[in-house]
């Protein structure tokens, strides 16, 4: 009997198709009170006053709460650098408001009319200040100073130094530069941030939200609080999509202050637009990028310069720019590389995780100078890629070798063959797009491959706890398993409890899965994110089976009960030269894509996706499946309509009416996904993270098959209708 | 607020109910807060991505574009009323099989949407189906798995499969 590799479906969908699993916002308790935000609305200025007395008469408001009743008015999840609650007062880093999306007040009332009829009587006394609108800006001299510890608005700057790259380039035969630029993205996921707290009966806070690392919420709230984290307690009920949306604090903190000063459960839910300007995008981001190459496709030399908007707080910049740092040439071995990388403050909404963090922009640059470099070599893209792949034991651009078990030339074959890449004397030949009669329509192939971290990097002390139960008496009856990995919609649950029964050899049916909150899973089991749950929490809980299994054998006493914290091989930050082991493991994508555009009206379909993706070992294959159609789906909207629009630090696409995601008809006519199952030697039974990998190359394939159509480089996303015209008539 | 309310008389999930509403209480208001029927939810408030979707008298609407006073006289289904007791429709179970949920918040829009087509077209091929997708956004990007779902009703159905 084999629980992993089988298609079962998913326990935790049989109470959503019949509409009985409750997310956060469907939640509600007696005497329960609603919380509406106060939002800046405005990109740069300072509070002076606030004024609270026509608001705080409005009946059946209970409390209005400002940045003077937060304990310790900071948060942020690497760096604590965002107010709570931005207000006048002592504190000159909280008295000014950052971005649109900074939080001025939170009313708390007897219902949800009160509140708001309270919050537009709120009176805030500002001074505009002048706004940064984007990092160019940022870094003039003389630019607004929007953090007093980084006078340059530069929170921070990596600097790669491989070999050296005047020598390198000095070899290099040919040499392709390029400009590229990538727009912000909305993860826009189905279910705006809502959240629910109250005080549970052991008087501890509790706050139950939409989330992705539990603990680290709890630490959050608690650090906000001046609370001992014990006395914080995280719940995550059903969660509506994340994407990486959802590992900044939104709801949690205030609402767990309102419950503790009304001492009543207190329930918070955002529009739609407060979700939009309230929590972080994925970065913006510019490349200059040179790249050479000898004659005969090897790379010899590298240089990229890439910028990224941070906006108003750090988020995750510093970790997404660490690895952009190490994705930037993308998954090639190259002797000498340069890079410098900076993530600059703006007035802008806040930049952090999204779905690939920080790979698909450098992907976007990297792949598309692999595929104008074999356009000037006159060499195909699949054989330059060939030639130049990592392979186990290549130097990595922080001079580390690679993690065992590299398998980036396999998945480009696979990819290619599957979409008709034909291997000939003379090397791989691309497929010719078969032409549609319209003459304004026109067709092509493109392809790109990627690579990205599973885990947290840059010596992060990256671990998973987990704890697994016996019950039965000569055979096992039942397993509990404890992790409190979140199950954002990915189907992570699924896979904990196919691993757990994989590793005691039993049905999946014997397993249940108790998570995601901190009073019942003590420890962390760190983020769901960074494609990293399935290979962690499963390393984690298959330690503990199988900890637990030698317990059932050896041991009378039943129920037997085992917990194991699973620790990767350490990894270690960048020195001054960009030097470090960033990364334990990685995981590798290719994909093929046929596209076609009309160039009268700029419109970009695409008919067909190939994506390969090694995964080390299908868990469940048709949540591969889905992880793969689902990336691909928010890549092509990325890539092609989503367009976030902030103008000097207003948010000029606040509904889901202006910022456009993908719905059935944008999507592609016919995705294949190939599952590549190359085993990660760390990997529980093999398997590696996968959720990201697919989202990674889409991009860069597809402007490769626009060039292919009408031999035109699209070098800026989004490509909308207008800026695909412009681009024709550019370079026409 | 029931006494400046409009009075109205509904069918929810095959009951009656009889109530008076404020005049601007949005139909999905309704259903979630006052008959506790969250099973609907809420996506944008402003009718684009479907999550809300119910079926009014058999028929799909968006029920953050409606009013609960429009909802006088007419038979309301949300998805807590599409199993009949504890068994899961031919289309939930589908979804379920299919895997036609992520995070499935969309779910119960899309199962709403598709009921309606599989009554007007007990065996439609997958351009209709996705045509009738086409109000309802799912950010985790099941749509193609709806379509196999959707599918394997339409086989399943007597007579069906003949596509
Ligand atoms: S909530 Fe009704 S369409 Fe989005
Ligand atoms: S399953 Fe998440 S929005 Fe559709």
């Amino acid at each position: 009997m084999r629980a992993i590799g089988s298609s079962l479906p998913r326990g935790d969908a049989v109470g959503k198709v019949v509409g009985a699993t409750p997310y956060s916002g469907d939640l509600s308790m007696p005497g329960m009170l609603h919380a509406v935000t106060l939002f800046a609305r405005r990109p740069h200025a300072r509070i002076l006053a606030l004024d609270l007395g026509e608001a705080g008469r409005v009946p059946g408001v209970v409390c209005i709460l400002t940045a003077a009743d937060v304990p310790h008015n900071r948060f942020g999840l690497n760096v604590p650098d965002q107010p709570v609650l931005c207000g006048p007062g002592d504190d000159e880093h909280a008295s000014r408001v950052r971005f649109v999306g900074d939080k001025v007040a939170v009313v708390v009332a007897e219902t949800v009319e009160a509140a708001e009829r309270a919050r537009a009587l709120i009176r805030v006394e500002y001074e505009a200040l002048p706004v940064v609108p984007n990092p160019v800006a940022a870094r003039q001299t003389g630019a607004p100073v929007l953090h007093a510890a980084h006078p340059d608005n530069v929170l921070l700057h990596y600097r790669v130094r491989k070999g050296d790259t005047l020598a390198g380039f000095a070899q290099a035969d040919v040499v392709v530069e390029g400009e590229y630029s990538v727009g912000g993205q909305e993860h826009a996921f189905l279910q705006p941030e809502a959240g629910l707290a109250w005080l549970d009966e052991e008087g501890r806070v509790a706050v139950a939200c939409a989330g992705q690392w539990a603990h680290e919420e709890q630490e959050q709230i608690a650090h906000a609080l001046r609370l001992p984290d014990e006395r914080v307690r995280v719940i995550h009920p059903a969660i509506g999509g994340a994407f990486g949306g959802r590992e900044d604090i939104s709801v949690q903190i205030v609402l767990a202050l309102a419950a503790q000063k009304t001492g009543r459960p207190v329930k918070m839910v955002w529009t739609r637009e407060e979700s939009i300007i309230g929590h972080h995008k994925r970065h913006p981001m510019t490349y200059r990028c040179r790249t050479g190459a000898t004659r005969d496709g090897r790379l010899v030399a590298a240089e990229v310069e890439l910028v990224s908007d941070c906006g108003a707080y750090a988020s995750t910049s510093t970790k997404v720019l660490g690895n952009a740092t190490i994705m930037a040439v993308g998954p090639y071995d190259i002797p000498h590389v340069s890079i410098d990388a900076y993530t600059v403050y703006t007035n802008n909404v806040p930049s952090g995780a999204f779905r690939g963090f920080g790979a698909p922009q450098s992907h976007f640059a990297a792949e598309s100078q692999m595929n104008k470099l074999a356009a000037a070599l006159g060499m195909d893209p699949v054989e330059l890629r060939l030639k130049n792949a990592l392979r186990d034991g290549s130097l990595q651009v922080t001079q580390a070798p690679m993690p065992a078990g590299v398998s980036m030339d396999h998945v480009i074959e696979q990819c290619a063959e599957s979409i008709g890449w034909r291997r000939t004397a003379q090397g791989w030949q691309r497929p010719a797009a078969a032409q549609p009669d319209s003459p304004w329509l026109r067709r092509g192939i493109g392809f790109a491959a990627a690579f990205k971290n599973i885990g947290f990097s840059f010596g992060y002390r990256e671990h998973c706890w987990a704890t697994v139960e016996i019950h039965g008496g000569g055979d096992i009856d039942r397993v509990v398993v404890r992790c409190a990995g979140s199950d954002v919609g990915q189907g992570a649950h699924l896979a904990f409890q196919q691993i757990a029964a994989e590793a005691l050899g039993i049905e999946a049916e014997k397993v249940e899965i108790v998570s995601a909150d901190t009073a019942t899973t003590p420890g962390s089991s760190g983020s769901a994110s960074a494609s990293r749950m399935t290979f962690m929490a499963g390393n984690a809980i298959r330690g503990a089976a199988e900890k637990a299994l030698a317990m059932w054998r050896d041991e009378e006493d039943r129920p037997v009960i085992a917990t194991y914290e699973f620790n990767p091989p350490a990894t270690t930050p960048m020195d001054d030269m960009g030097r470090s082991t960033p990364n334990f493991t990685y995981g590798y994508v290719a994909e093929a894509v046929e596209a076609e555009i009309d160039t009268e009206t700029g419109e970009v379909r695409v008919r067909r996706v190939v994506c390969a993706d090694d995964v080390g070992r299908a868990v469940n294959p048709q949540q591969v499946t889905g992880q793969i159609e689902g990336a691909v789906v928010q890549a092509q909207g990325w890539a092609t309509i989503e367009n976030f629009v902030q103008r000097d630090g207003l948010v000029l696409t606040p509904h889901l009416s202006t910022y456009l995601i993908p719905t059935v008809r944008d999507i592609p006519d016919r995705v294949d996904s190939i599952i590549v199952e190359v085993p990660d030697p760390l990997g529980p039974f093999g398997a590696r993270g996968m959720a990201e990998m697919p989202f990674i190359p889409f991009a860069p394939a597809l402007t490769a098959a626009l060039h292919d159509a009408t031999g035109v480089w699209f070098d800026h996303l989004p490509l909308t209708p207008v800026r695909v015209l412009e681009t024709l008539d550019e370079q026409a | 607020m029931a006494e400046q309310g409009v009075p109205v008389t509904l069918t929810v999930n095959g009951r009656e109910v009889r109530t008076s509403v404020p005049p601007y209480l949005l139909l999905v208001d309704f259903l979630r807060d006052t008959l506790g029927l969250t099973g609907t939810k809420v996506g944008c408030e402003t009718g684009q991505c479907g999550a809300c979707t119910i079926l009014v008298d058999g028929i799909s609407a968006k029920s953050c574009a409606m009013l609960a006073a429009q909802a006088d006289g007419h038979q309301v289904t949300t998805v807590e009323g599409m199993a009949q007791g504890s068994a899961m429709t031919p289309l939930q179970a589908a979804f379920w099989d299919k895997h036609a949920v992520q995070c499935g918040y969309c779910t119960p829009g899309l199962l709403a949407s598709m009921t309606d087509l599989l009554q007007r077209n007990p065996d439609p091929n997958a351009a209709e189906i996705r045509r009738w997708m086409d109000g309802n956004i799912c950010r985790c990007g099941v749509y193609q798995n709806v379509v196999r779902a959707v599918r394997q009703v339409a086989e399943q159905a007597p007579g069906g499969g003949g596509e």
